[in-house]
């Protein structure tokens, strides 16, 4: 085939699909390698995007000029915002998809881009020279080739799924797995460790006694995840029940039928997301567990199972199930399955997730060891970013741990040695209180202008809406009450609060008596403001105080961010570091002090000693550098 | 800033091979120099070519030159090798005769052998560096080599081998576990994650408990590191300067039958108890007749005033004093009933606990020094192994229990931002997300060559 492709991208998931689309929309011209074209985006667990943490990566993607939270909006069936009650800065919105939906949509959205080719065909090597990359081969011998490729190949690498004793290869569900591309990569140089995962069984929704369970109603103002979307409605209801103690003794007696516990599996599975029988064994005292149904497809059949992923064999699932209330006579459309699959290490790639020592091999996705929809679209939006920066021989888009959740996902894939599928969560960014989902588009959304992904017209948009808040915030912090019978007595009332010296709006809503929510609502000044932008206001107010702490730690990242570590000074070597921050260093050559620090066993001792020696380096060079 | 302070700091280029006699310079039978880092071997073999460097802990009688055929000195060379070290690399133990020039000389060639001379307390920094000790351990070091006492000594032992270590390291687990429970409350919501009610506050509480049992060791740590004082008062001719004398086993005070013979007060260094003492005589408490005396009993009334613990003084011949009960009342005493070789002493005082003594015959005195001993190391056996904070810990610990307090639980993105905070003033006292100024600060106080 023809040269005139400046990115390849093997795999059309949740990763391949924003690396493609960014790509394009950046100008690029792109070739996605897929094995089926009717498998683009499928969500091949659950039926659901978002929520805590994964819905902070779908409104940064968003904000980026990503296309998941759009999506994710028009394929929404309810919409719910968990952590509602809290501060702005965990809530974690979610929305049950339909599937159909979610895949044609994105499907379409690849076929109308008249700068993306979608082949279909298996991936079988990477093709590299001296120089890079050059492109790929798939397996019936044709050549694709170009200088940058995003492998995104998800689960597929090596791929064996297990129901009880039966293992057959296989990449996802009815999809043959893909063998020789992992071995193109070790070949490559990139050392490949063995990751599971799992997922539940469904069941067909008309032999769910409806009865015996109880009804999930999505939030009853339901808000979008996209700034390219007006409105989103609920169309559906969801379900939760429970399973009856019996499960318990089922899954005991068949434990040496689970591959998760004979043995047969290696792969490490994700701790957050067990199957019901790690449930069993690690917590024996636990006599029920919730399980969430959830439909697949509006109108459809396929009814999820949330709670229940399991590998046990085939007769076991049934026992599982019947012995849950409400779905004793339920049926099995398809059986829950562990899937054993082949990662790259994370460590072997960069920052810009380009491969270590292979220019123009990006990866991204769950090959990288990450686990869900919304982490591997992140990162396949960043790999589509900086291929295409690299081709322009711009300096790669890394968002720092301070400025997003993105960030956060890929410093942490990059500079820690993840030995189980990845997940992100709001407990990993140091600073939690500044990357809500309500900040998302005011700290990324003059990046997506900048990649010419997002139109400057939604960026002013955007912006009087923040102004609106800031301007509410302001009065708030400046308007003095005083506590005259009248104020008083209507505060007591409303908010159940009493004050004596004269106090602005903002100290008494930071007060720690005081149910921030209720004292909202006898703010008549927030009126004007919908529901979330009030909370906003409010929650950012509380926030405050908290937040000098990480301003001044943001300063000194900055700084050291500044201060770079000249290649000369890595390969002379710094005596007097500990063997392990030696090697790190001389494996992942930190560019400045604030990478060198994130490094593995580097402690403030050791950056004394780096620093000093860039101090003597600079005296020896007779050059200066930046001083902070 | 972690650039200028390290620039400030004098440890520029702490990469380098280093060296510095580690024993205190002058005169003495023997002398030790240390060497440490990368280059050890190859330093040894210029200025100690006989050694066998790869013979690791075996100490060698060898030839040190400062030049070639140029022997300044035989000695005896350990080499260590990496990371079974002090500092954690390759490292030297030269010991030499102790005079102040061959030292230099060592040194000398050393530093022709590729070292630099060592900063202050770099040895111990770089032992850090390599984790072969946390930053208290490394106080503790510091510490034992300032010690003068036995208290001293035993509580920085006991910081150096890691008591106050474990404690901190306890207290950070107890801390991680509840911040564990808030950020499950918050990332698993959806899962229906709630902890049970209480739950939360009893686990702040015990961590509070856990806090302020580390704060209640600061008085002891303070009383082991900076002594304590003992003032000796009563009337004039009690025999004040005859006990002063007496406790410090040397004629310090002048004494003289004539009252009033002190006029100023004198103070004397001594260790009591294994403690560090300062012991103050005062002139006698009477109305003064000329201007000096009233200004000595002035002297007297503030050292009382500021002492820890007063030694009374009353002669038995003489009628009791108001002014000296009215002293020591509400404070730390000892009673001391004197010149039981003139009058016999009043049974009233004896029964309240006074001792009678004969300072002339010194009769009674081993039960005053006894009475001393123990007030001065009072409450110290309770001291659970001698596991004592100093003034860097208490900061960081009281700014650790506000956070604590003060974390609203049932907001839990909060409580996690304030129990963040503490875990992060905990980890400073380790020495694990140190800014650069404490471990400034902490090495500052290290003299060459530890």
């Amino acid at each position: 085939m023809d040269a005139r492709f400046d990115l390849i991208v093997v795999g059309a998931g949740h990763a391949g699909c924003e690396a493609a689309l960014a790509a394009s929309r950046m100008g690029g011209r792109v070739a996605v390698v897929t094995l089926r074209r009717a498998t683009i985006a499928q969500m091949p667990c659950n039926p659901a995007m978002g929520g805590i943490g994964k819905g902070h990566l779908i409104a940064e993607i968003d904000a980026l000029g990503g296309v998941e939270g759009w999506a994710a909006d028009r394929a929404g069936l309810q919409f719910k915002v968990l952590n509602r009650s809290r501060g702005s800065a965990v809530w974690g919105p979610r929305a049950q998809c339909d599937k159909r939906r979610y895949t044609t949509l994105m499907r379409r959205l690849l076929e109308a881009d008249r700068r993306i080719m979608v082949i279909e065909g298996e991936a079988a090597a990477v093709m590299a020279g001296d120089h890079g990359v050059e492109g790929v081969r798939l397996a019936d011998g044709r050549r694709v080739t170009a200088r940058c490729v995003v492998v995104t190949a998800g689960t597929f690498l090596r791929g064996i799924l297990h129901t009880g004793g039966d293992r057959r290869p296989g990449g996802r569900y009815g999809e043959p797995p893909s063998n020789g591309l992992g071995e193109s990569l070790e070949r490559l140089g990139l050392e490949l460790r063995r990751f599971k995962t799992g997922t539940p069984p469904r069941l067909r929704r008309g032999s769910i006694d409806f009865d015996r369970v109880t009804v999930q109603h999505g939030d009853p103002d339901p808000q979008p995840f996209s700034w390219r979307t007006r409105a989103v409605r609920n169309r559906i209801v969801c379900w939760v029940t429970r399973t009856r103690p019996v499960v318990q003794e089922i899954i005991r007696d068949n434990l040496d039928r689970s591959p998760l516990f004979s043995g047969v599996i290696e792969g490490v599975g994700p701790r957050y997301c067990p199957s019901i029988e790690d449930k069993v064994v690690r917590f024996p005292h636990h006599e029920e567990h919730t399980v969430f149904l959830e439909p697949e497809e509006l109108g459809g059949e396929s009814i999820y199972v949330n709670g229940l992923s399991t590998s046990l064999p085939a007769d076991v699932q049934e026992a599982v199930i019947h012995a849950t209330l409400g779905l004793e006579r339920a049926e099995l459309l398809r059986y829950g399955y562990a899937v054993e699959y082949d990662v790259v290490a994370p460590r072997q790639v960069l920052h810009s997730l380009e491969a270590r020592g292979i220019p123009g091999l990006y990866l991204a996705g769950q090959l990288l060891g990450t686990s869900g929809y919304e982490e591997a679209a992140a990162l396949g939006l960043m790999a589509g970013i900086n291929a295409m920066r690299s081709q322009r021989n711009e300096a790669p888009l890394v968002l720092g741990r301070e400025e997003a959740y993105i960030g956060v996902l890929i410093d942490d894939l990059v500079v820690r040695d993840h030995r189980e599928p990845y997940r992100i969560l709001t407990s990993r960014a140091e600073h939690r209180l500044l990357l809500g989902v309500d900040s998302a588009r005011e700290r990324l959304m003059g990046r997506g202008v900048a990649l010419g992904l997002v139109p400057e017209r939604m960026f002013h948009v955007e912006q009087a809406r923040w102004e609106r808040r800031a301007e509410a915030a302001r009065v708030l912090e400046s308007k003095v009450l005083r506590p005259d019978r009248a104020t008083r007595a209507r505060l007591q009332e409303t908010a159940g609060i009493d004050f004596t010296r004269p106090a602005t709006w903002a100290q008494l809503l930071r007060r720690q008596d005081v149910d921030p929510s209720h004292l909202a609502d006898s703010i008549e000044l927030l009126d004007g403001l919908g529901a979330s932008d009030r909370d906003i206001v409010v929650s950012r107010l509380r926030y405050a105080g908290y937040l000098e702490r990480h301003v001044r730690e943001i300063e000194r990242l900055r700084r050291l961010g500044a201060v770079e570590i000249p290649h000369a000074v890595i390969e002379r070597g710094v005596p007097g570091l500990s063997r392990e921050v030696r090697e790190a260093l001389r494996r992942y050559r930190p560019r400045t002090l604030a990478e060198a620090e994130r490094l593995p066993g580097v402690t403030p001792a050791a950056m004394a000693i780096i620093a000093g020696r860039l101090v003597a380096h600079r005296r020896r060079d007779g050059t200066h550098g930046p001083r902070g | 800033m972690v650039f200028s302070s390290a620039s400030s700091s004098g440890l520029a280029g702490a990469g380098e091979t280093i060296v510095a006699p580690a024993t205190a310079p002058g005169r003495g039978a023997l002398a030790i120099l240390r060497v440490s880092g990368d280059e050890t071997a190859r330093a040894a073999a210029r200025a100690c070519p006989g050694l066998d460097f790869s013979r690791a802990w075996r100490a060698q009688l060898v030839d040190l030159v400062g030049g070639p055929g140029e022997v300044i000195e035989r000695g005896i060379v350990i080499p260590y090798h990496g990371p079974q070290s002090y500092t954690g690399e390759d490292m030297l133990e030269v010991i030499v005769h102790g005079s102040a020039a061959v030292t230099a000389a060592v040194m000398d060639a050393f530093i022709a052998g590729g070292c630099r001379v060592a900063e202050p307390g770099e040895f111990t920094r770089r032992a850090v560096a390599n984790g072969k000790m946390d930053l208290i351990q490394a106080e503790g070091v510091a510490d034992i080599v300032a010690a003068e006492t036995a208290w001293q000594v035993r509580a920085a032992r006991a910081q150096m081998e890691g008591a106050l270590s474990g404690r901190i390291e306890a207290l950070r687990h107890a801390l991680t576990g509840l911040l564990a429970r808030l950020e499950g409350e918050i990332d698993f919501a959806a899962q229906g994650v709630a902890n049970p009610p209480g739950e939360l506050a009893a686990r702040r509480d015990a961590i509070r408990n856990q806090i302020e049992a580390l704060l209640a060791t600061a008085a002891s740590g303070e009383r082991i590191r900076d002594g304590i004082r003992v003032a000796i008062v009563g009337v004039p001719n009690a025999g004040k300067s005859t006990l002063f004398n007496a406790l410090l086993k040397a004629e310090r005070a002048i004494v003289s039958p004539h009252p009033g013979t002190t006029r100023d007060v004198i103070e004397a260094e001594a260790e009591i108890g294994g403690m560090a003492v300062t012991l103050v005589d005062t002139a006698g408490l009477r109305p003064g007749e000329t201007p000096v005396e009233a200004e000595g009993v002035r002297r007297a009334r503030m050292a009382a005033a500021e002492a820890d613990l007063l030694l009374a003084v009353h002669p038995c011949n003489h009628p009791e004093d108001p002014d000296l009960n009215a002293l020591i009342d509400g404070r730390s005493w000892i009673g001391i009933l004197s010149k039981t070789d003139l009058a016999a002493a009043p049974a009233s005082l004896e029964a309240a606990g006074w001792i009678p003594v004969s300072l002339k015959t010194g009769e009674g005195f081993e039960r005053v020094e006894a009475a001393l001993r123990k007030l001065v190391a009072g409450g110290l056996e309770n001291v659970e192994g001698a596991a004592v904070i100093n003034r860097r810990h208490r900061a960081n610990l009281e700014a650790a229990l506000d956070e604590v307090t003060s974390a609203p639980l049932d907001e839990p993105e909060l409580g996690a931002e304030a129990l963040r905070a503490a875990l992060g003033l905990l980890d400073e006292l380790i020495g694990t997300v140190e800014t650069e100024d404490v471990l400034d600060r902490v090495f500052a106080s290290f003299c060459l060559g530890k």
